[in-house]
C-alpha cells in the first residue's frame, strides 16, 4: 500500500493536437532526393501518479500518437505504448534540483508495413529551475527502433531492415519564462547512432551502409539505407499559456546529420505548431 | 437624580451600544494601472493610536482543491492559525520559505490534525512540493482592521472604531512596495471614507501545469 487513508493515486490526462512540416522525411544526403511533408499529429498521455515519498514519485503513462501525412501516407502510423517515470527531488521547493528516470515502449503501426515495430526509449534525466524565470535540464537516452517485418534483401551483403535503428541521445534544454505566460526553450541535442536514409540506388551510400532494402513510401521505387550517423538537432519552442491547463506551442528544429567518413551530411527542417490541454 | 449619577448613567448606555454604532466604514478600490478592476489585493488599516481589540483565537482555512490554494491569497490577523485541509484525494505537501512562517507539511491527505500559527506579520507564500505551480499566499497582517478585493477590485471594511488610521494595499505581483502605498485617512461614524489605488504590476512566473512538447507524463 503506498498511500495513507484517503489518498488515492493522481489519475490524469495530457492531450496534444498539431500540424507538423518535415523537409526531410526520407533523410536524404542529395538535394534532390529529399521529400517534404505535413502530417496531423495527435499525442495522448494517460496515466496514474503514485507519489512513493516526500521526494519521490512514480508514474506510469500509457501512450498513444497518431500522425497523417497529406502526400507520403505511408509514413502515417498510429501508436500505442508506455511510460514508467521515476522523480525524485532533492529538496524542498520548485527551485529543488531533481533526477527523473524513464522507460518507454511503444507499438507503431504504418501504412507502409515494413515499418511497422517497436520503439524503445530509456534515459536519465536531471534538471533545476534557477530562479522564477529560468530552467535548466540534461539528459542522456538511448533509443532503438525493432520492426516486426524484414524486407526482403535488395543487395545480398545488406540483409536486415534499414528501419532497425539504434542511437545514444545525449541532451541539454534552457527553457526561459519570457512573459508570465509565454515560455523560450533551447535545446540541443546530440544523437549517435544509426539512421534510415533513403535514396535512388546510390553505389558510395550502399558502400558506407549495413542495411538497404527496397523502399516505396515516397513513390518511386527507392533504396532505405541503414548508415551510421551523428545527428545535431537543435530546437527552439516558444509555448504560451491559454489559461491554467492548455498552451499552443511552436516549434522549430533544425538538425543535420553527418557520416563518420566522407560521405557527407544531410539536413532537415522540422516545424509543429500544436495545442496541448492536461487534465491531471 | 444627582448630575453625578445621570453622567455615570449617560457613560454606561455609551457602553451599552452595540459596536456597530459606533463604527465607521472604510470603502477601497484597487485596479491595475490599465484601470482594471484588481482582484485579490489586501487592504490593511492601521489605526494611528495603536489601539487595537485584543486577540482571540481565530482558525482560518486555506484550502487545497483541484492542485491549487483556495482561496489563492487569504488575508489573516497576527497569532491567527490556519489549518490546511486537503480536500484532493491525493496528497499534498505545503510548505514555505518565507521568513515570516517557514513550516512545512510533510504530505499528506485529510486535514492535518494541528493548525499553524502564524503570529508575525509579513507575506508568507505557499507551494506544494508535488505540484509545483501550485502557488498562495497568506497575508499576515499586524491588525483585525483589513480585506480582500473581490472581481470588481472593491473591499469594503466595516465596523472601524473612528479614528484616524494609516491604509495601505499589498497584491502579489505588485511592483513597489507597500509602504509605498499609504493614505493616511480619518474615519467617522457618518461618512464612510474612500481610498483608491492603481497597480502596476509585476508578471507570475509559476512553473507550468499544461504539458510542454515532448514531455509526457507527470510533472
Amino acid at each position: 500500500m503506498l498511500l495513507s487513508t484517503g489518498a488515492h493515486g493522481d489519475w490524469g490526462l495530457d492531450a496534444s493536437a498539431g500540424v507538423a512540416y518535415d523537409d526531410n522525411l526520407s533523410n536524404s544526403l542529395d538535394a534532390e532526393d529529399r521529400k517534404a511533408d505535413t502530417a496531423a499529429v495527435i499525442d495522448l498521455s494517460g496515466g496514474v501518479h503514485e507519489q512513493l515519498s516526500a521526494s519521490t514519485g512514480l508514474g506510469l503513462s500509457l501512450l498513444a500518437s497518431s500522425d497523417t501525412f497529406a502526400q507520403y501516407t505511408g509514413l502515417s502510423d498510429i501508436g500505442l505504448g508506455a511510460l514508467l517515470q521515476l522523480r525524485t527531488k532533492f529538496g524542498l521547493g520548485a527551485q529543488a534540483p531533481w533526477l527523473a528516470v524513464a522507460a518507454q515502449a511503444m507499438y507503431r503501426n504504418f501504412h507502409y508495413d515494413y515499418l511497422d515495430g517497436w520503439r524503445y526509449e530509456a534515459g536519465i534525466t536531471a534538471g533545476k529551475q534557477f530562479g522564477e524565470r529560468w530552467a535548466l535540464r540534461a539528459t542522456v537516452r538511448y533509443d532503438a527502433t525493432v520492426t516486426t517485418q524484414t524486407p526482403p534483401p535488395l543487395i545480398p551483403t545488406l540483409p536486415g531492415s534499414p528501419y532497425d535503428i539504434y542511437g545514444w541521445n545525449l541532451g541539454v534544454q534552457g527553457t526561459y519564462w519570457l512573459t508570465g505566460v509565454d515560455l523560450l526553450s533551447l535545446a540541443l541535442n546530440r544523437r549517435t547512432g544509426t539512421v534510415t536514409s533513403v535514396s535512388p540506388p546510390d553505389d558510395e551510400i550502399a558502400e558506407y551502409a549495413d542495411r538497404a532494402a527496397l523502399n516505396t513510401v515516397f513513390g518511386g521505387p527507392e533504396v532505405a539505407y541503414r548508415i551510421f550517423a551523428t545527428t545535431l538537432t537543435t530546437t527552439l519552442t516558444w509555448s504560451h499559456s491559454l489559461g491554467e491547463r492548455a498552451a499552443i506551442n511552436l516549434l522549430y528544429a533544425y538538425s543535420r546529420s553527418r557520416a563518420p567518413n566522407d560521405l557527407g551530411d544531410y539536413y532537415a527542417n522540422l516545424i509543429n505548431l500544436s495545442l496541448s490541454y492536461t487534465f491531471y | 437624580m444627582t448630575p453625578s449619577l445621570a453622567r455615570r448613567l449617560a457613560v454606561l448606555a455609551c457602553l451599552a451600544l452595540p459596536a456597530s454604532a459606533q463604527a465607521a466604514k472604510l470603502g477601497a478600490l484597487v485596479s491595475g494601472h490599465d484601470g482594471n478592476p484588481l482582484p485579490n489585493a489586501v487592504v490593511i488599516a492601521v489605526p494611528e493610536d495603536g489601539r487595537l481589540p485584543p486577540l482571540t483565537k481565530v482558525v482560518e482555512v486555506v484550502d487545497q482543491i483541484d492542485k491549487e490554494f483556495v482561496p489563492y491569497v487569504k488575508p489573516i490577523r497576527a497569532g491567527s492559525y490556519v489549518q490546511f485541509p486537503n480536500k484532493d484525494n491525493i496528497r499534498h505537501h505545503v510548505y514555505s520559505f518565507s521568513p515570516a512562517k517557514k513550516f512545512e507539511l510533510p504530505l499528506y491527505s485529510g486535514t492535518p490534525s494541528q493548525p499553524v500559527l502564524f503570529d508575525k506579520p509579513g507575506i508568507v507564500k505557499l507551494g506544494c512540493n508535488i505540484h509545483d505551480w501550485m502557488l498562495g499566499y497568506i497575508y499576515v497582517a499586524e491588525t483585525p482592521y483589513f480585506g480582500k478585493s473581490a472581481g470588481d477590485g472593491r473591499v469594503q471594511l466595516e465596523n472601524l472604531p473612528p479614528g484616524r488610521y494609516r491604509v495601505r494595499v499589498w497584491h502579489p505581483r505588485m511592483q513597489g512596495s507597500e509602504d509605498a502605498t499609504v493614505q493616511r485617512v480619518v474615519l467617522q461614524e457618518a461618512a464612510p471614507a474612500r481610498v483608491e489605488w492603481k497597480l502596476r504590476l509585476n508578471p507570475e512566473y509559476r512553473p507550468r501545469r499544461a504539458p510542454l512538447p515532448g514531455e509526457p507524463g507527470y510533472r
